[in-house]
């Protein structure tokens, strides 16, 4: 049995829309158990004052990639069938600028107000009627900015690629920039604290 | 040593387990590096290459016309050999470059050549590389042009092989062919007609099922 199991057909579209039911139930449980269902904690990221969601997110990606790395070495995956989406390098950056400067605003990524209206919390509807009516205006500007949207398409790119380096050696760059920046993030939090404290 | 090891909070612990991993993939290398492959010598003696697995002309000839893109047609000859002429719906795909390329292993691979034996060799690559639906056209491009583009019959054919041909003509004139009458004799003396990739079908390079991906 090699993974990744549908494209080794080893169920159909249908089956696959179930797990991905299962998977994103199980996602946003994470999610919310992590503290990434309040606003307060996912905006105090930007403040520099709770580093919660760095840590959260540098530990799911290294996770992530140690595992598939290792899986794809001992040949349970098979590394070449993962999707991967093209780079559109300027396009990409100005959207990351947009959906940083919303998550700041309103507190939330699309995924987090999900899990937050989940449990009820009333801004977080607030922000998901905000997601669909920017997806509305979107779909009617798309013809506008259809020509910068797929501007500047660099393929598929990954980061052994772009630097030239072997994939374990990227792994433990990586891993090692997941650790000073956990290191980091603490210290930043003490020094935070004790500022508060002055105050 | 070992105290100070177990007198580290637990996430510390975890970072220790990350750092030890990320230090180990250092010389592991490259997942995707797919030039060695552990052939499982037995296994593929038994299996050799079942008659399941070569789909001769007439079949795909069939699949062509009923527009199937369920398989994927792949061309092991070279480019000059590809630009002169392919089967329609092939993609090239030399030999030597046939790991390199974009096939899934998922798909079902249908590879042809000048005749079985370069084909059974690109079977052979695939299948040592854990493809699983590899298939192979019988007699390639040669069974293509003498079955399918030029079949032949001879004039004192019996009536079903006459009704068998005439079957044959319209399958040969939808790629482009042109079906020899009675010429067993003579066929040295007559110029093969030049094959020219017939205009009017569709090029379908897209391969296999369209699975849908991304988010």
């Amino acid at each position: 049995m090699n993974a990744p199991f549908y494209k080794f057909d080893l169920f159909g579209f249908d089956v696959s829309l179930i797990i991905a039911f299962v998977i994103g139930i199980g996602f946003g449980f994470a999610l919310e158990r992590g503290g990434f269902g309040s606003a307060r904690i996912l905006a105090a990221q930007f403040y520099f004052t709770n580093m919660r969601v760095l840590k959260v997110m540098f530990t799911a990606i290294v996770t992530a990639m140690i595992g598939v790395f290792y899986l794809s070495y001992i040949g349970y995956l098979d590394l070449s069938l993962i999707f991967i989406s093209d780079t559109y390098i300027i396009p990409q950056v100005v959207g990351g600028l947009i959906l940083g400067m919303g998550f700041i605003i309103g507190g939330y990524c699309p995924g987090t107000s999900f899990v937050a209206f989940s449990t009820g919390k009333k801004d977080a509807i607030v922000f998901i009627l905000g997601v669909t009516f920017g997806i509305f205006i979107f779909a009617e500007l798309f013809p506008f900015i259809e020509d910068f949207y797929y501007s500047t398409n660099m393929g598929r790119v990954t980061l052994p690629d772009f630097f030239g380096l072997s994939y374990g050696m990227v792994v433990f760059l990586v891993v090692l920039m997941a650790l000073g920046a956990f290191a980091a993030a603490e210290w930043g939090e003490r020094v935070m604290a004790k500022k508060g404290e002055s105050k | 040593m070992k105290n100070y090891i177990i007198n580290l909070s637990g996430s510390k612990k975890l970072a220790m387990v990350g750092l030890i991993l990320g230090l180990v993939a250092v010389l592991l290398g490259n997942p995707y590096d797919n030039t060695f492959a552990k052939v499982n010598v037995k296994a593929l003696s038994v299996e050799s290459i079942r008659d399941s697995e070569i789909i001769n002309v007439k079949e795909l000839a069939g699949w062509i016309i009923e527009g199937r893109v369920d398989y994927r047609l792949v061309d092991l000859r070279d480019e000059e050999a590809y630009k002169e002429y392919f089967i329609p719906t092939a993609v090239n795909i030399p030999t030597s470059k046939l790991l390199e390329s974009n096939l899934m292993r998922n798909q079902k691979i249908l590879l042809y050549c000048e005749d079985n034996i370069k084909a059974a060799q690109g079977w052979f690559i695939l299948k040592a590389n854990n493809y699983k639906g590899v298939y192979i056209l019988n007699g390639g491009v040669d069974s293509w042009k003498d079955e399918i583009l030029f079949p032949n019959i001879s004039a004192n054919a019996s009536p079903e092989e006459k009704a068998e041909f005439d079957k044959m003509v319209e399958v040969s004139e939808f790629f482009g062919g042109s079906p020899q009458v009675g010429e067993t004799e003579g066929e040295k003396e007559i110029k093969m007609p030049k094959i020219e990739m017939p205009a009017a079908i569709p090029m379908n390079t897209g391969g296999g099922k369209p699975k849908r991906e991304g988010c």
